[in-house]
């Protein structure tokens, strides 16, 4: 399959045989990521095995976390066939059907890429095409990628043929990673810790997971190799301009705030041009604003200022607390979003959201402080410092208290045997759970 | 292709394989490898169990209504319910949903031309699974008279081709597989 890969519009990069050579002149330098996150020092390859969900399903993060992750059937029929668990049958979900290493061989006869450009802005319009909201084209470097023979894909290990190169040898021969992506539909989100939440959050990402396997496919079916499971998508994310990364933890993107997915990007040889990172003035935004850590039910957001952490510095959050909040309150919800949804950033995508990115990133950097005041000043007027809109969708209904049963859809005259007496809806107020009093019993508050 | 507002239709550059070169291709071409389509993965998939407990249903019409704001929100344009007389396994009711297809799937076999099919084939697993998660049978499969029933379902009607023709796409759409349910609907239609 080693020659069908060459053509005349590739980098040239003299071998094609992977001989790593680990006493090579100087190391790369560290990628460019954006004014929110540098690199500063040398960056050791995370191994996907120690990152959080591996760990808890390896039962390190003790038993309650475990048997969720395990053990734990959801009650809510949506949360069954949309979340990463909790389903009562594994085939139900359709990331399982379709997050498997891909199967598919790469086309014997390659399509002849003339004009990497030209090919760039077809790929785009595929992903586009099949339903991706955001992609863009990172250049690989070896600080991005995971550990080598590491691999980890949900549902199955990464078989590939290139599963014991290193990151070196692996970004030499594929210079070039394809990050598609779906966001989240706003509405629903402002239900956030609630299933009307989740639906909008595990559904979008079912949908993202599709197009890469699709987008994967179809890259093997153009003639040329396409790697899952080796990249760290921020990296990706931010190399390719896809957002920045805000205090949060997580890409804040030009249209759509902080409401999109990072699902695994794709490692290929097919001849592209690369984007570049972008500056929508998330760096001005976060250093002023913590409406995330405020809000955070946890605390795991830093009200500090970034730390440098295996080399990269940014806002480093507390991904313990984060994951620990979840056994309390699976019977309610399954992802929590709170710090995604109050983000400044996460508007519906529409004309006056547009005007105030695009003020806020060509102000020069210098002034932007005082228009990042003035913005974060109407954003706490409209849209509030805490959030409690009310949020109803498939009988689904935010403004019923957590815990409590109620069918509030007009017109209904079902009889809703089994169901408890009706609660009430007061005003027109949504209802998180857990409600502030439970969660202050296992988290710590400074000051 | 045209821009349609209300009655007004505009003109609207269709070929994209006039400055796209590999567009073609995209559309046209069929894998090389089956495996590399999404299509084949998800219609080899086994199908669920249904959820031993029945979920609490609101009245039938609201029920039908709770299936089509689904169906749109998983990404169908249109949807409908049709009632089914002597299915062979006996069920009342057909959710039918339609996607939007610029190209016709059953001529256009490339990975693009298909994005219609791999775009119902999501619709309707997350949707048949969902049934059955409520605790009532559902099976999507392929339908020898799909387009009758999306007609009888009010989707649009048969044209003298006997295909489709909706309202708002014209025939520009793709029946996705049919989903036979015994959940309590209301028919349209």
């Amino acid at each position: 399959m080693a020659e069908p890969l060459e053509s005349a519009a590739r980098p040239v990069d003299g071998e094609r045989k992977n001989t790593g050579e680990p006493n090579g002149p100087a190391l790369p330098p560290p990628p460019y990521l954006g004014r929110t996150v540098h690199i500063v020092g040398p960056v050791a390859n995370v191994d996907m095995n120690q990152s959080p969900h591996p760990k808890n399903q390896r039962g390190e993060l003790g038993k309650a976390l475990f048997n969720l992750q395990h053990n734990t059937i959801s009650r809510d029929p949506l949360t069954r066939v949309s979340a990463p668990n909790h389903f009562n049958d594994r085939r139900q979900f359709l990331t399982t059907v379709v997050n498997q290493p891909g199967k598919g061989k790469v086309n014997p006869s390659a399509v002849q890429v003339g004009d990497p450009a030209a090919m760039t802005r077809h790929i785009k319009a595929v992903a586009r095409s099949m339903g991706a909201d955001v992609v863009a084209i990172a250049p690989a470097h070896a600080d991005f990628m995971y550990a080598s023979a590491r691999r980890y894909v949900q549902d199955g290990a990464a078989a590939d043929d290139y599963e014991k190169s290193s990151p070196t040898e692996l970004v030499k021969r594929f210079p070039y990673l394809i990050v598609a992506t779906t966001a989240w539909d706003y509405d629903k989100l402002q239900a956030h810790r609630h299933h009307i939440g989740d639906a909008a959050y595990h559904v979008s990402q079912m949908k993202g997971v599709l197009i890469l396997k699709a987008l994967e496919g179809y890259v093997k079916e153009l003639g040329y190799t396409a790697l899952r499971g080796v990249c760290n998508p921020q990296a990706a994310g931010l190399a390719s301009g896809v957002g920045e990364l805000g205090r949060n933890g997580l890409l804040i993107n030009k249209k759509f705030g902080a409401r999109i997915h990072m699902p695994d990007p794709i490692l290929t040889d097919l001849p592209l041009v690369p984007d570049e990172p972008v500056d929508i003035g998330v760096e001005d935004f976060c250093k002023i604003c913590r409406k995330c850590a405020i809000n955070c039910p946890t605390n795991s957001i830093t009200f500090d200022n970034k730390e440098v952490f295996n080399g990269v510095e940014k806002y480093k959050i507390n991904w313990l607390t984060c994951y620990k909040l979840r056994p309390y309150t699976h019977e309610h919800w399954g992802s929590c979003l709170t710090c995604a949804t109050v983000c400044p950033f996460t508007k519906p995508n529409v004309w006056w959201r547009s005007l105030a990115v695009w003020a806020l990133s060509t102000c020069p950097i210098p002034a932007r402080p005082a228009l990042v005041h003035l913005l974060k000043a109407i954003d706490d007027r409209f849209w509030g410092v805490a959030r409690q809109t009310r949020v109803r969708w498939l009988g689904y209904d935010s403004g019923i208290k957590p815990g409590e049963h109620a069918c509030t859809v007009a017109g209904c005259n079902a009889s809703h045997e089994g169901a408890a007496a009706p609660g009430k809806v007061v005003g027109n107020m949504g209802y998180y759970a857990p409600l502030k009093e439970n969660t202050n019993r296992f988290v710590k508050r400074g000051d | 292709m045209a821009l349609r507002l209300g009655l007004l239709k505009i003109p609207w550059p269709k070929e994209r394989s006039a400055k796209d070169p590999y567009w073609d291709y995209f559309i046209h071409t069929p894998p090389a490898d089956r495996a590399n389509s999404v299509v084949e993965m998800i219609r080899n998939a086994p199908e669920g169990n249904v959820f031993p407990n029945k979920a609490d249903l609101h009245s039938p019409e609201i029920t039908s209504s709770h299936v089509k704001e689904m169906a749109r929100y998983v990404g169908a344009d249109l949807v409908g319910i049709a009632r089914l007389e002597g299915d062979s396994d006996a069920y009342p009711f057909a959710v039918v949903c339609a996607v939007r297809a610029n190209y016709d799937p059953r001529a256009a076999l490339g990975i693009g031309g298909q994005v219609p099919v791999q775009n119902g084939l999501f619709v309707t697993f997350v949707l048949s699974a969902w049934i059955r998660e409520l605790g009532f049978r559902a099976t999507a499969a392929p339908h020898g008279a799909a387009e009758s029933l999306a007609a009888a379902a009010g989707l649009g009607k048969l044209n003298g081709e006997g295909r489709l023709e909706t309202p708002q796409f014209g025939s520009c759409v793709h029946v996705a597989d049919i989903i036979r349910t015994d959940l309590p609907l209301a028919a349209d239609g």
